[in-house]
């Protein structure tokens, strides 16, 4: 578009030049050969004038000049004539009196009291005298400045309606592209179910709304399908699992009539049994969020309840947890925010167990206001070892573990606990990110939520 | 899951469909069933809606995923509580215990408690118009009605009454408590789409206005 507005621009202001200087050219040249015509004819007359016996030379010359604008001035052996007050031997040019006064016809536009003035300058070396004649040009002048205005506006509409004609033509001719771009990122960021509009006129287009159509029909019945087969998958291991769990509880409430080995075994396949089971329903957690099936089931809570009970409801189901001690900021106090509550009391727990695996329990959390935003920020708060900045986006990946061998127990986690506190987090429209601890040390979760999770667009 | 429910000590009685289910309904009545949604031949919804109509059995229903509208149909068609499959053996066992308490009323209750044209006395177990209909209804119905109306006028919230009258801690289910207010709205309410009595309080909960 700018290139265009650029071209024509460029092309109004050569062709506006070139209309200028022809004009000029031609207006000049004009009242030059005119001059000269006129410059020879007072030669010719003064000549025969001077020649005579007794010449009245300042009549003459007085006669031949035709106001202000045409005045002749005569060099006779050395006395200046004038045909006007004001203009004589002063005004005239030094160079065009020295050509002439070695016997050449001189010509020549220049300034003089203040306005363009074209002078001729013709010897009379039989009588020893020379003659100018010196015109105005300011008429010229004045009507090459107007014509000069002319163009320039001329080249300035131009410019400017071919930058509009250029703008509207490129954005028809750009806006498939951006719809096609647009409905991409749409996509990309997980609205699988865009497509474009399949009436356009343009038959040129068709093709190329089909093909992206078509592209987007197979690539969400891809992702559709992945996500399903995982959900599906781990749905199907959880029918066996329960039994298997079940039969054990039935085996355990008759523990007695086992010896101790068989005691024993009992208790591992017990343990294995419950990690298997807490793996599957983990993965069947993320698998949904990918499907994005279930939508958020939102009820109205207040703060302070929700973090209590689920705090609460989390130190129940975590091995070894104890109650953190929970500081709920005035700013926070009343606060009511929306929320799916199974879904944050998954956060809590996961954090939780997390926290106590990793770091010998989460020992405080901090709710209060965020300000700016409209929100609340919960901050859990550990005395572990910390993690190491490089891990902090990290330690929210599926599976990712770090790089801290050697911790082994039947409270190991599944590696997917925190990538779906990140995803439900995310699904409220949060975030949750790994700071520093107390002073520098242990490890602090910062959960951000907002009141609403529906008036925050992705 | 009839291993894990015997070990609780019940006596557990199986059928196949819903045809059968109804018929040994009728043989040896039960003190609580246990429906599966996906049975094979009569939809699980049309057995629970029949067996509603014939008795005010508790009924649980088993859904497969917890689905918004398998739960809420379930809960329209008269079950009082629902468990998704696979379930924990422990957690089906304190339901079904739940359930089976909510015959006893509170001790804190009023004998006869009247609202609109409505008596209502928890002892009995049974709701009365003025003109001396009863209205049946089921016992969750019947226990939630009562938690409300022994607090009248006062707002309780959906965790509340999930706690009192089904056992529920904080992260129990709220559609459990927003069809069954429903489904005693269609019951008392003249219209039930504008209660006069069984009023919902935006973002609180709900309260009966006598």
């Amino acid at each position: 578009m700018a290139t265009l507005a650029a071209a024509a621009f460029t092309l109004s202001v050569v062709m506006g030049a070139l209309a200028y200087f022809t004009t000029r050219h031609f207006l000049l040249s004009e009242r030059q050969s005119t001059a000269l015509r006129q410059a020879y004819a007072n030669a010719a007359l003064l000549r025969s004038a001077l020649a005579a016996d007794s010449p009245n030379v300042s009549s003459t010359v007085t006669g031949l000049g035709t106001g202000p604008s045409s005045v002749t001035v005569l060099e006779d052996q050395g006395v200046w004539y004038s045909s006007t007050l004001g203009i004589g031997r002063a005004t005239l040019p030094k160079s065009l009196t020295e050509t002439v006064g070695k016997g050449n016809v001189a010509v020549q536009t220049t300034h003089a009291l203040g306005d363009p003035r074209l002078f001729v300058g013709v010897p009379l070396s039989s009588v020893g005298a020379s003659t100018y004649l010196v015109t105005d040009l300011s008429d010229i002048e004045q009507t090459l400045r107007v014509l000069l205005a002319a163009l320039a506006a001329a080249a300035a509409i131009t410019a400017l309606l071919g930058a509009a004609v250029g703008a509207a033509a490129s954005r028809r001719v750009l806006k498939p592209v951006t719809d096609v771009s647009t409905a991409a990122v749409a996509i990309s960021q997980g609205e699988l179910s865009t497509r474009l509009p399949v009436g356009t006129a343009d038959p040129d287009l068709r093709g190329l709304t089909q093909s992206f159509n078509a592209m987007a029909d197979r690539l969400e019945e891809r992702i559709t399908r992945d996500a399903r087969f995982t959900s599906d998958v781990s749905h199907e291991l959880r029918s066996p699992l329960t039994t298997l769990a079940a039969s054990l509880d039935v085996l355990d409430a008759h523990r007695g009539e086992l010896d101790a080995r068989g005691q024993q075994a009992l208790d591992l396949l017990t343990g294995d049994v419950h990690r298997f089971q807490r793996l599957v329903a983990d993965l069947l957690e993320i698998a949904r969020s990918d499907a994005d099936v279930g939508a958020l089931s939102l009820d109205e809570v207040d703060v302070t309840e929700l973090v209590t009970n689920s705090v609460s409801g989390a130190v129940r189901l975590v091995d070894g947890a104890t109650m953190p001690a929970i500081e709920i900021e005035p700013s926070a106090a009343h606060l009511r925010l929306l929320i799916d509550k199974r879904r944050f009391g998954r956060v809590m727990s996961n954090l939780i167990e997390n926290g106590q695996i990793y770091a010998g329990g989460v020992t405080d959390i901090v709710v209060r206001r965020d300000d700016p935003a409209a929100g609340v920020i919960i901050t859990l708060t550990d005395e572990g070892p910390g993690i190491d900045p490089a891990d902090r986006t990290k330690v929210f990946d599926r599976f990712y573990r770090g790089g801290v061998s050697g911790r082994r127990g039947s409270t190991e986690g599944s590696g997917l606990g925190l990538a779906i506190v990140d995803e439900h987090v995310r699904r409220h429209g949060g975030t949750v990110t790994v700071e520093d601890g107390h002073d520098g040390h242990g490890t602090s979760f910062v959960v951000r939520l907002p009141l609403d999770p529906e008036a925050v667009s992705l | 899951m009839r291993l894990s429910l015997e070990e609780e000590g019940w006596v557990v009685d199986e059928a196949g469909s819903g045809e059968q289910a109804l018929d040994r309904f009728a043989d040896a009545t039960a003190d609580l069933v246990l429906v599966d949604l996906m049975l094979p031949g009569m939809d699980g919804f049309e057995c629970c809606r029949t067996l509603r109509r014939h008795a005010p059995v508790p009924i649980i229903m088993v859904t497969a995923r917890n689905d918004t509208h398998d739960v809420v149909a379930g809960l329209e068609a008269g079950a009082d509580d629902y468990v998704t499959k696979p379930f924990v053996p422990k957690e089906l066992a304190a339901r079904i215990r739940a359930l089976l308490r909510r015959t006893r009323s509170d001790e804190s209750e009023p004998s006869s408690i009247r609202f609109g044209e409505f008596e209502l006395l928890p002892d009995e177990g049974v709701l009365r118009r003025s003109d001396g209909t009863e209205v049946h209804c089921t016992r969750t119905e019947f226990r939630l009605l009562c938690v409300l109306a022994s607090s009248p006028n006062k707002v309780l919230s959906r965790e509340a009454l999930l706690e009192r009258v089904w056992g529920y801690d904080y992260f129990g289910d709220s559609r459990l408590v927003d069809v069954h207010m429903r489904r005693l709205r269609t019951k008392v309410e003249d219209d039930p789409a504008m209660p006069t009595h069984l009023q919902t309080v935006r973002g609180m909960g709900y309260k009966l206005v006598p």
